[in-house]
């Protein structure tokens, strides 16, 4: 069972990435199309600065997940790596459990921002796009990030209660 | 209890956390986190967080990362780099240690699209050790030499971690990229007279490649025209105040793709790929910032940066003397830790003083890219050598931790230069437009 969550997940957070793809494409094209429009027409795209900032919230969030599984987060490898397979298993479990709190607040929180700001009828600068639904972006990229480290906290458990 | 006291504590929280192989941007966010509801309240603590991560990730003045970050992967998936090794290869591979001086020279060239240290190493890795190999040359040298060659893509403009500093101590980064112009000829120079020296002493080890005409030489210059172009077009536009750093990433990232695909290098898949890689590690750096702007928070509210200047100001040591010991700490601190990891963690402590000593902070931003530099090769975490590992399985990482000493001393040798000779960093970005 733990093994179909950890698929599905997995397949949610790769269909993550690439809407994040998409909107870091979004950036690349509109960045692009700008800069020759203001250069060449010296008529600069209206809100661009808007379009850049809420997309790359979508394209940063909704990657999180897959940069988890490959990964790409930094860490000091250097000592629990010496340890015998028990302690590393142990210590392992502990810190998976420190980031699906951590993550869990993060994805609670920005919910709870995005409400407030959802309530006070926040807009861009320019735009006036509503703010609201890209801190949702926030919380939804976190949902399988803490998918993540719960799946990993319960097969360090289990494999520490199994020795 | 005393503020300073919950600082330090938090600073041991920290260490402990890394050293347990939490990655270091949730350490940073959870340390901070907890720091912050222990001074002030869990309400506050809840309202930074959420706070301080959409800030981040809304950036504008961040959005420079992904850009610069994806020219680097379409540079990277578009063959440039193999390009600029052919080149490079056909003008000085006859030469004794050529094929070593080849590697140092495409490096250079290709640290001037990408501004990623073990993308260079990667890249360059790839395609220059199987050709060593061939060569018999001396897997001392020839590994040793990729490794710090790569160390050029963070400190040639364009650079993620002069992107990062520019960001975290408010100067132009059009200013720091020319700042790192000059440091980065000069220790590809460097570098080319180590291979020399140490292929005079053991010509062995570095045999001659095969001879190449003339003609071959000038068509040559075809590989790397676009190369060179590009990097004109987009640092160039950015210093000469054409674009904005995020327009010249965003062209940058376009003309890479252009390139690849009228050279006919772009798949569908590999497209994708690059696409992902690129994302990947903007993510991994949104997340470092995002982490460290919390730990940052946390740190303000302890006050240990103001305290620490009053603290090192009470030794009435020399500026230079300053400047030397927190090398030393980002020095070893790199022992340990990533580049970007040092830079958001160090920088915030030390920049109070560095205000308070009123020195260049452009100047000290090459300097610290050169003492993360030294991080990414010296053992026992030096992330290129293990990148280079990766490619040549057969070589003992002994031997290319071997292999990278003389290279490093010739970065010492720079940063020596640098403090001595600071014009060698300030006189570009005094002719900067903005």
């Amino acid at each position: 069972m733990l093994r179909t969550l950890e698929k599905m997940n997995h397949y949610i957070s790769a269909w993550f990435e690439r809407i994040g793809i998409i909107a870091l494409l979004l950036i690349l094209g509109l960045t692009c199309v700008d800069v020759i429009a203001a250069k060449l027409f010296r008529v600069p795209i209206h809100g661009a600065i808007d379009i850049v900032t809420l997309s790359q919230v979508v394209a940063i969030a909704f990657t999180i997940a897959a940069a988890q599984i490959a990964g790409r987060h930094i860490q000091v490898e250097l000592f629990v790596s010496r340890l015998s397979e028990a302690s590393q298993v142990t210590i392992d479990s502990f810190i998976y459990f420190l980031q699906l709190i951590l993550f869990a607040v993060i994805a609670w929180r920005t919910y709870v921002l995005g409400r407030a700001l959802q309530m006070a009828e926040e807009v861009s600068a320019t735009l006036f796009v509503p703010l609201y639904p890209f801190v949702f972006a926030i919380t939804l990229g976190c949902v399988p990030v803490c998918i993540i480290f719960l799946l990993k906290f319960i097969n360090s458990v289990i494999k520490v209660l199994k020795r | 209890m005393n503020p300073v006291i919950v600082g330090f504590i938090g600073v041991g929280i920290l260490l402990l956390l890394l050293f347990l192989r939490m990655p270091i941007a949730f350490s940073m966010a959870f340390v901070g986190f907890l720091g912050l509801a222990y001074l002030n309240s869990l309400r506050a603590a809840y309202y930074t967080l959420a706070v301080d991560i959409l800030e981040i990730f809304s950036s504008y003045p961040l959005s420079v990362v992904p850009m610069f970050v994806l020219m680097g992967t379409f540079a990277f998936a578009g063959g440039m780099g193999s390009r600029l090794y052919k080149a490079a290869y056909i003008w000085v591979g006859q030469l004794g240690g050529g094929l070593v001086m080849a590697t140092v020279l495409a490096s250079a060239g290709f640290s001037a699209i990408c501004g990623s240290s073990p993308a260079a190493a990667a890249t360059m890795g790839k395609i220059a050790l199987p050709e060593m190999k061939k060569y018999h040359y001396d897997d001392t040298i020839s590994t040793g030499a990729v490794a710090a060659a790569g160390t050029l893509g963070i400190l040639i403009p364009p650079s993620t971690v002069l992107i990062i500093y520019g960001i975290l101590v408010e100067e132009s980064i059009g200013k720091l990229f020319a700042a790192g112009i000059l440091p980065g000829v000069l220790l590809t120079l460097l570098f080319v007279v180590t291979v020399s020296i140490l292929c005079r002493r053991n010509p062995s080890i570095a045999p001659s490649g095969p001879r190449t005409s003339w003609k071959e030489k000038v068509g040559s210059l075809t590989l790397v025209i676009e190369t060179l172009f590009l990097f004109l077009f987009v640092v160039g536009g950015l210093l000469v105040g054409w674009f904005s750093p995020t327009q010249a990433g965003g062209i940058g990232a376009g003309g890479a793709l252009v390139i690849g695909l009228v050279r006919r290098e772009f798949s569908w898949k590999k497209f994708i790929l690059s696409c992902e890689d690129g994302l990947r590690m903007s993510c991994m750096i949104f997340l470092l910032v995002a982490g460290g702007t919390i730990f940052g928070h946390f740190m303000a509210v302890t006050t240990i940066p103001f305290k620490l200047v009053d603290w090192v100001m009470g030794f009435q040591l020399p500026p230079a003397m300053i400047v030397a010991l927190i090398a030393l700490m980002f020095v070893f601190g790199g022992f340990f830790m990533d580049s970007m990891a040092m830079l958001m963690l160090l920088v915030p402590i030390f920049l109070p003083i560095l205000d308070h000593l009123q020195l260049n902070l452009v100047w000290f931003g090459v300097l610290v890219v050169l003492f993360v530099e030294t991080g990414t090769i010296t053992p026992p975490v030096g992330v290129n050598v293990f990148v280079v590992k990766g490619i040549a399985l057969d070589v003992p990482l002994e031997t290319i931790f071997k292999g990278i000493f003389p290279f490093f001393a010739a970065i010492i040798m720079l940063i020596i230069l640098l403090i001595i000779f600071p014009g060698i960093t300030t006189f570009l970005p005094s002719l900067v437009a903005f």
